[in-house]
């Protein structure tokens, strides 16, 4: 019995040391994930519920869609649930008093609309006014006053055109329509809702459901970003970019790792010389090209000191992509060639001396040493750096807009924040968040498939 | 034929001189142990022989070839390195053949070769295994196989069997003894353990401070040490030193020790009395001295301190004035701490010792 043993006593460290990073894990990492997958594939304004009646809890008369026409049929001031909000469509009602038209005191309510104030206080208060006339032929010629703030409310008197009231008490009312329209079934409802979900048009007696206040799940967003016509370009384009930049990073990461490693002379030097670019944002690194290919930049000053050129040439223009994918491919590789070159020389710091003194000594050559000792030992190393870097070419973004303007070269981060931010929809551009994460993911689980795979052939 | 000789050798690192003018011949097929402390540059010389670092000045031959400059790779040598340095991706069976594969050795040698040296070593059934999957006495085997497998007429080992548990230790010094008669390789193997040294060489050059102190063969080692550092450095329990005082008494020379009276073998008696009133230090090793009951000549009173049987001997730790020596005993000689006896100092086994050099001053046996 683990209990009954005192030399078997639990050690609760470990749990102490796990707690924090679950939190942590589950704060910072999988809730905002859960969150951004579900804006892609939920729409919290898709549907406007319709009720019997204009209130919160009338009965549901069915849904419309986000978009959907309505007629207007109707309109009603309504109690405001919570806290004013500006946006609010709304309309005040004022408690009157006053002689009635069969000379009897009345006390009740009317809305705006009946009452014309005539005087405030300072404060801006309403204290008195007149019962605004209706024009015009057959016109009712009394104003009905109710015992609520609300149209269907008990009628406890009536008033005759311009009567004096005073004015007791105001209170602001939201202003709900009674709307008909077309469901998704193709059934046609009629009910009401409040006016901040509906945009009237110009006669007011036609308008649109501009956002709904239920949500549903939905592939829609996912279409609009694969028919989205900047989709095919910019995942081509930063495939494209992948394609290039990654083989060539490697190659010149290994060589600087080779050089950091090989304790020249002012090895250390060549450390720092190399790294320099990590210290760089993306953004002035593509700044910094721009400033170079710009057609006053520094390459054409320096084509035009050689005499190279009679005039300076366009290198970034809709007409050069090529030059563009080619300055950023090298303003990519100088900027994230280090982070790649600084996992290999920890890589290779770890491999004992004596394990390439043992090769030299066996004679092995220094490529062969590299070929067959270095490189299959760098192996996790390599890994690591091609995980990262990949994830990272999913997301070149910065140099990309310095270079290009994001709009003749593309890629599927720029298209994330094109949606976000120009096109201000914030689902599509989820969307193509969740997309980059999937590729993100696949290819590392791809890269580690691969490497489990060739160890188990090599194990065998 | 491959002899190795080591010429004036000598290596710095910055102000450190870890290899003092050094110059050893190692003779074709000889098994020579460098033996030192730790620290004394006897791995340095190794690498400079092995061209892993390059002397700063002198010269190292391989049989009739200047190597001092010469890359590792084209020394004609093998080695084994005191991490094995066995390269973890591949399988013992690429391990062995490396070396063969990176000369562009043919594929059936490579296997015939591989499997020969897994035989010697009885690895055989191992060859598929991966480093990672096998104990350290294995790895060393490989270690040890991957060198054999170059067959090459050098072969150098730095401290093979320092990272060992004591018993494996023992059951490979053995076993590298038996197959290093076999190959016949010129074999040069560094070691701090005398132990190992005296067993295993079949010459011992003893280094210490960048300086080779004696090279000879391990009993000539033992019994006559060239100074006090190597009769002190070799032997368990290493060799006794005393301090004594030489006079002349009347037509002979005595050195007094406590109060007792040792006169130097006839031989030494002029190099001895060359020391006349001056201070002398006197070395022997434990099993050299008899213990007495009685005082007889040559013989030094002594306090026991420390009795400790060991099986086959009792070991005793005795004081003479200032001075502590270890005496070895046979078991059945009654002896109790505190008691008084005395020892008995052959005059052929005593080194006399010039206490300012620390040199031998002459020999002791013939």
């Amino acid at each position: 019995m683990s209990t009954s043993n005192p030399s078997r006593r639990r050690s609760f460290t470990p749990y102490f040391l796990i707690a924090p990073t679950l939190v942590f894990l589950a704060a910072f990492f999988a809730w905002p994930m859960v969150q951004g997958l579900i804006l892609a594939v939920h729409d919290d304004e898709a549907l406007l519920p319709l009720v019997a009646v204009a209130s919160v809890e009338g009965d549901r008369t069915g849904e419309l869609s986000q978009g959907a026409a309505v007629e207007i049929l109707g309109q009603q001031g309504n109690t405001v649930e919570g806290e004013l909000t500006s946006d609010l469509l709304t309309e005040q009602w004022f408690r009157v008093t006053a002689v009635g038209t069969d000379g009897a005191a009345v006390d009740g309510w009317a809305p705006e609309t009946r009452i014309r104030v005539r005087d405030e206080a300072n404060d801006g208060t309403p204290l008195a006014g007149t019962v605004r006339p209706r024009l015009g032929e057959g016109a009712e010629p009394l104003t009905d006053v109710l015992a609520e703030p609300n149209e269907r409310a008990e009628v406890t008197g009536s008033l005759d055109d311009r009567a004096e009231v005073e004015i007791t008490q105001v209170t602001v009312l939201e202003v709900w329509f009674n709307v008909r329209g077309e469901s998704n079934d193709g059934a046609t409802i009629e009910g009401w809702a409040p006016s901040r979900f509906i945009t009237t048009f110009e006669s007011g007696e036609e308008g649109r459901v501009d956002r709904g206040s239920d949500g549903e799940f939905t592939l829609r967003f996912v279409e609009r970003m694969f028919n989205d016509r900047f989709f095919s370009p910019a995942l081509r384009t930063t495939l494209l970019l992948m394609a290039i930049i990654l083989p060539l990073q490697f190659l010149l990461a290994i060589g600087m790792a080779l050089i950091v490693h090989s304790r020249l002379k002012g090895g250390s030097g060549w450390l720092y010389i190399f790294s320099l670019p990590m210290g760089m944002s993306d953004l002035a690194v593509g700044i910094l090209f721009f400033a170079i290919f710009t057609s006053n930049g520094l390459l054409n000053s320096i084509l035009d000191l050689f005499g190279l050129i009679e005039e300076p040439q366009v290198f970034l223009s809709a007409d050069t992509r090529g030059w563009i994918i080619g300055a950023i491919v090298l303003a990519e590789l100088w900027r994230a060639t280090s982070i790649v070159m600084v996992i290999i020389v920890s890589g290779l710091q770890a491999i004992p001396d004596e394990t390439l003194e043992a090769a030299e000594l066996f004679g092995a050559t220094y490529w062969k040493r590299v070929r067959y000792i270095m490189l299959p030992l760098l192996k996790p190393s390599l890994l690591v750096a091609l995980i990262l870097r990949t994830i990272l070419a999913f997301q070149v973004f910065a140099v990309v807009i310095a270079l290009s303007g994001g709009e003749i070269v593309t890629v599927l981060a720029n298209e994330t924040f094109r949606q976000y931010f120009s096109l201000r929809n914030n689902n599509v551009a989820s969307a193509y968040a969740v997309f980059i994460l999937l590729l993100s993911l696949a290819s590392s689980v791809f890269y580690l498939r691969i490497v489990r795979t060739q160890d188990e052939l090599a194990s065998r | 034929m491959a002899e190795i000789r080591i010429e004036n050798v000598t290596k710095v690192f910055g102000d450190f001189v870890a290899v003092d003018d050094a110059s050893i011949t190692v003779r074709d097929q000889e098994f020579l142990v460098l033996l030192g402390p730790s620290g004394c540059g006897k791995t340095t010389l190794l690498r400079a022989v092995a061209g892993l670092g390059m002397a700063d000045a002198g010269r190292i031959m391989i049989g009739d070839r200047d190597v001092t400059y010469a890359r590792p790779g084209d020394r004609n040598i093998s080695m084994v390195f005191q991490s094995y340095a066995i390269f973890p991706h591949m399988t013992v069976r690429e391990n062995i053949g490396f070396g063969l594969k990176m000369n562009n050795a043919s594929q059936g040698e490579i296997t015939s070769n591989v499997e020969e040296a897994a035989e010697l070593l009885h690895i055989g059934d191992l060859l598929d295994r991966r480093p990672n999957e096998m104990s350290g006495g294995q790895r060393q085997r490989v270690a040890v196989a991957r060198a054999l497998a170059m067959k090459a007429e050098v072969l150098l080992m730095d401290e093979p069997l320092s990272n060992l548990d004591a018993l494996l230790r023992l059951e490979m010094r053995a076993e590298l003894k038996r197959l290093l008669r076999e190959v016949k390789a010129t074999t040069i193997y560094v070691t701090h353990d005398q132990i190992e040294a005296l067993s295993m060489g079949d010459r011992i050059a003893v280094m210490k401070d960048g300086l080779i102190q004696q090279v000879d063969e391990p009993s000539t080692v033992y019994a006559e040490p060239k100074n006090q550092f190597v009769g002190s450095f070799i032997g368990n329990p290493p060799m006794n030193f005393l301090r004594g005082k030489v006079h002349m008494a009347s037509d002979s020379v005595a050195v007094a020790i406590g109060g007792s009276e040792i006169v130097p073998s006839p031989e030494l008696r002029d190099a001895v009395s060359s020391f006349d009133g001056r201070a002398i230090t006197l070395g022997i090793r434990a099993e050299n001295m008899g213990a007495l009951n009685a005082q007889e000549a040559n013989t030094v009173r002594v306090q026991v301190d420390v009795v400790e049987p060991l099986g086959a001997q009792n070991l005793l730790t005795v004081r003479v004035g200032d001075d502590t020596l270890k005496v070895s005993t046979h078991p059945t000689f009654p002896v109790s701490p505190g008691d008084e006896l005395w020892l008995k100092f052959p005059a052929d086994q005593i080194r006399w010792i010039d206490p300012d050099s620390g040199e031998v001053i002459a020999g002791g046996t013939s």
